[in-house]
């Protein structure tokens, strides 16, 4: 199946999964749903449980809590919400393992080419980051005070808006040099 | 300030979709027009900035820390409309490479967090550009941060509203306004006040480092 249709069937699914309130469905399809890429089951249930825990738990400990206090039932909304919630979640994450991004959006060639461009871009960026995080993380043996760990945030921050447009000047630079805004007129 | 697909009912996330389109156009058009043929690279590396620079942390005393947004902090260096459309391809991504945040919710976040957070950082920038220069980052960058939070503390709010079961229990994010916006709001005064200091902070390095370029050419 093209990547665009995986694309197109995925937000047909998620979309479709927010119309569903039983949770004796939502655990059917998250186990269908996981059942069908058998093999990738166990990481992608895992990932998924581990991305959606914080608000999960969050929502479901104060509704229980609320409902003890009220004393109404909590049960069904818990697990209609996690389950919900659990599905789209593997759906997406199904969906990310399988779809080519860029192969995805080459219907639009302007979209195809800005995706392209940031995805290269942010490696760049990311790299930066990373350099200065670990130059950063060697030259703080003991904890760093609030003031120090602002300046070091800050200087990434800066250090990051310095580089994107240096890119975006090259970048220009060199994708004119090439013909490529001549071609497209 | 990610909301998961899943908690938001259908009418709303539908609606806001609706309302999100006229302002992408809008900002697709007015960045267009501005940047003319260097639209194109130019989008993709503020996109890329704006998606790398939600990796910055903030420090929060008690050696925790939360993530960067950078919307104010685009907004104000670059405009509103490239900050708007360049956070919008951040959620994207985030969506399509790391199955992070959600696609029905995005256009929620896009307008509270892109929009709404990017205005007030710009419409409070330019009434304090002239007073004070710290002022003129951090209150405005921290405002437009709480503004964000309480807008998505408003969409959550009304989800009660959208449907209940037979039991009377909600089919959607199950807490009103009276829950969402306290718990939302007063976590964001300090989000914000930290985001917009490390704005402060970063905008100084970046000015110093313009100037020291200057020097050297």
């Amino acid at each position: 199946m093209s990547d665009r249709w995986l694309l197109a069937g995925w937000l047909t699914a998620v979309v479709g999964a927010t119309f569903i309130h039983d949770p004796v469905w939502l655990s059917g399809l998250v186990a269908f749903v996981l059942a069908v890429q058998i093999r990738s089951a166990g990481r992608i249930l895992a990932r998924a449980m581990l991305a959606v825990a914080f608000v999960n738990l969050a929502v479901s400990l104060a509704w229980i809590l609320q409902a003890a206090v009220q004393q109404q039932p909590w049960l069904e909304l818990v697990l209609r919400l996690n389950l919900r919630v659990l599905l789209i979640t593997v759906l997406t994450f199904s969906m990310v393992e399988r779809v080519d991004l860029v192969r995805a959006v080459d219907f639009w060639p302007s979209l195809r080419f800005v995706v392209v461009l940031a995805l290269g871009q942010l490696r760049v960026l990311d790299r930066l980051l990373e350099d200065y995080r670990a130059a950063y993380t060697s030259r703080s043996p003991t904890a760093p005070q609030l003031r120090l760990r602002f300046a070091a945030s800050g200087r990434q921050a800066a250090a990051l808006f310095d580089k994107a447009e240096q890119r975006s000047l090259e970048l220009n630079q060199g994708m004119r040099a090439r013909g490529f805004f001549d071609d497209r007129r | 300030m990610h909301v998961p697909d899943g908690l938001i009912a259908p009418p709303v996330y539908f609606a806001a979709a609706g309302l999100a389109v006229p302002f992408w156009i809008v900002a697709v058009r007015q960045v267009a027009r501005t940047l003319d043929e260097e639209t194109i690279p130019r989008m993709a590396i503020l996109t890329a900035l704006a998606f790398v620079l939600s990796s910055v942390m903030i420090p929060l005393p008690g050696g925790t820390s939360a993530h960067f947004s950078g919307v104010g902090m685009l907004a104000i260096v670059f405009g509103l409309w490239p900050a708007f459309l360049a956070f919008s391809g951040v959620l994207l991504l985030q969506v399509l490479l790391l199955g992070m945040g959600g696609i029905t919710t995005l256009p929620i976040t896009a307008l509270s967090l892109g929009l709404v957070g990017g205005s007030v950082a710009v419409l409070l920038h330019r009434a304090f550009r002239a007073r004070n220069a710290i002022l003129s980052v951090a209150l405005p960058v921290a405002l437009g941060v709480v503004c964000a939070a309480a807008v998505m503390a408003l969409v959550l709010g009304f989800q009660p509203a959208f449907g209940s079961d037979a039991n009377g229990q909600p089919l959607y994010f199950p807490f009103g306004i009276a829950v969402t916006l306290p718990v939302m709001v007063l976590p964001h005064l300090a989000i914000g006040a930290a985001e917009g200091m490390l704005s402060v902070v970063a905008l100084r390095f970046l000015h110093r480092n313009s100037a020291a370029a200057l020097l050297d050419e």
